[in-house]
């Protein structure tokens, strides 16, 4: 369970401020998969970035129940220099886990064969998208925060993602980000319109769609 | 429930962060760690060499090597931790994603690595020199002598969080620094100590905390030498004003460090 209270977030920009989120106030039902679109730049990301506290809203409070993931998306969190096994294992650690089992989990989901032993700066963004999904597939979070990761990847890759979620229902949730409905349509129960610095909760795909299109 | 909470979740993290450190550092070469204790001690090493080329002897019948090593070890441990967390978030950048990584913990890892990586340089250089010459050395006292190398650590980290907070909004500080600390080297005690200078020179000289660390350094290592100026409220005070400020100008810059 996520809720947001009053929260506010604004970037300086040239001409002055710009608020991306503008006192949202909004509780993500617990187990529901909700996905987040919005235009580009409509500060999707941001949003995911606060709930999952890598920044901290300018006002207002996000309390988190239960173990939320890292924004999972194809870049950041992994040090190019190191290998994949090497990036793995530091995440595993810094989450409490046995580096061991995330590491062989993450080896067998991402299927990057002898590139896993490989600095990950030699990667294409669809083996580090898949390292990513792969390593958080591992870590048993009650939420995950996806950013568009899932839209890489060749079909085979999306449907292993999607099984792997299957899986998982009714013990961890996904908040998407996606500017695409096909993969909300997906993925996701419930869906959320961010517009303008305001976040609209919808119960359908559909209605979203409605209010999205306006 | 949060597993990775509270401090067991800290320590798991600055664990972490420290063998990550390590690996990033010197893990393309085949030595892999030992090239970071390798490599001061060969520097070190240099420096006694030509300290006694010149026919110079240390003060106070000290041994030469000993001699120079409780002066370079603490110095090099303030200066190491002081750019190391100055750029703690440079080269980190991508670690600031996960949420339980905050930019205070990038500073602690590498502190505490530079601090177990000169105490084994200074083991490595005592050790070596006392082999050779057969003469192995009696500590003074040990608390002081830890307590000294501790100071110069916490020195140079609560100077480089300061610069680190100040760099954020005046990148310059980044190329000033390395010219504006170089004089450290001359001053703070390396190759003298307090006790042997004039006293006109030597009131200007103490402003300098860092020779109150090698000071402190000295007498805990030394039967035969024992400070008669450094001060340790004096050396508190420093560590505590830097920390403080230091502190307070992350805080302040926290939002600004954050990824984009």
């Amino acid at each position: 369970m996520i809720s947001l209270e009053g929260v506010t977030k604004a970037y300086a920009v040239n001409s002055g401020l710009h608020l991306v989120l503008n006192d949202v106030t909004l509780d993500f039902p617990p187990r529901v998969n909700i996905g987040v679109v919005g235009d580009n730049g409509a500060g999707k990301s941001t949003l995911l970035r606060i709930i999952a506290g890598v920044e901290a809203p300018d006002h207002g409070r996000v309390t988190r129940r239960g173990r939320v993931s890292w924004p999972i998306g194809f870049s950041g969190g992994f040090n190019g220099s190191l290998s994949g096994e090497e990036n793995c294992r530091f995440v595993a650690r810094i989450y409490g886990e046995s580096a061991d089992e995330i590491v062989g989990f993450a080896q067998d989901f991402a299927e990057l064969g002898e590139y896993f032993e490989m600095p990950v700066k030699t990667y294409s963004s669809g083996m580090r998208a898949r390292l990513a999904f792969g390593l958080s597939m591992a870590i048993d979070f009650d939420v995950y925060l996806v950013d568009e990761v899932t839209a890489v990847g060749d079909a085979r890759f999306q449907k292993k993602c999607r099984a792997a979620f299957e899986a998982r229902r009714g013990r961890s949730s996904v908040i998407i980000v996606s500017h695409g409905l096909k993969t909300i349509r997906d993925y996701c129960d419930a869906c959320a319109v961010l517009q303008h610095g305001r976040v609209v909760l919808c119960s359908s795909v559909d209605e979203a769609e409605r209010i999205y299109q306006l | 429930m949060q597993p990775a909470s509270g401090v067991w979740g800290q320590l798991e993290v600055l664990n972490a962060l420290i063998l990550r450190e390590m690996k990033t550092r010197f893990g393309k070469h085949q030595l892999g760690y030992l090239w970071c204790v390798i490599e001061p001690s060969l520097w070190i090493g240099t420096f006694v060499f030509v300290f006694q080329m010149g026919h110079r002897t240390a003060p106070n019948g000290m041994d030469t090597v000993s001699f120079i090593a409780t002066g370079l070890v603490p110095y090099m441990l303030f200066r190491e931790s002081a750019t190391r967390s100055l750029n703690a978030i440079g080269s980190n950048r991508g670690l600031l994603f996960y949420p339980q990584i905050q930019p205070l913990d990038l500073v602690f890892a590498r502190t505490v690595l530079e601090f177990f990586t000169l105490v084994l340089v200074f083991g490595v250089i005592v050790s070596v020199s006392s082999i050779f010459t057969d003469n192995w050395p009696h500590v003074a006292d040990w608390l002081e002598f830890g307590l000294g190398f501790c100071a110069a650590a916490a020195l140079g980290t609560a100077l480089g969080l300061l610069l680190l907070g100040l760099s954020v909004f005046l990148p310059v500080i980044e190329r000033l620094y390395s010219p504006l600390l170089r004089p450290m080297f001359w001053f703070s005690g390396i190759f003298f100590t307090a006790n042997g200078l004039p006293a006109p020179v030597r009131d200007v000289m103490l402003y300098n905390p860092l020779l109150h660390v090698i000071e402190f350094v000295r007498t805990g290592w030394f039967l035969e030498y024992r400070s008669q100026y450094a001060s340790p409220s004096y050396v508190l005070t420093w560590i505590l004003a830097l920390g403080f400020l230091g502190l307070v100008t992350e805080r302040v810059a926290r939002r600004r460090l954050e990824v984009k």
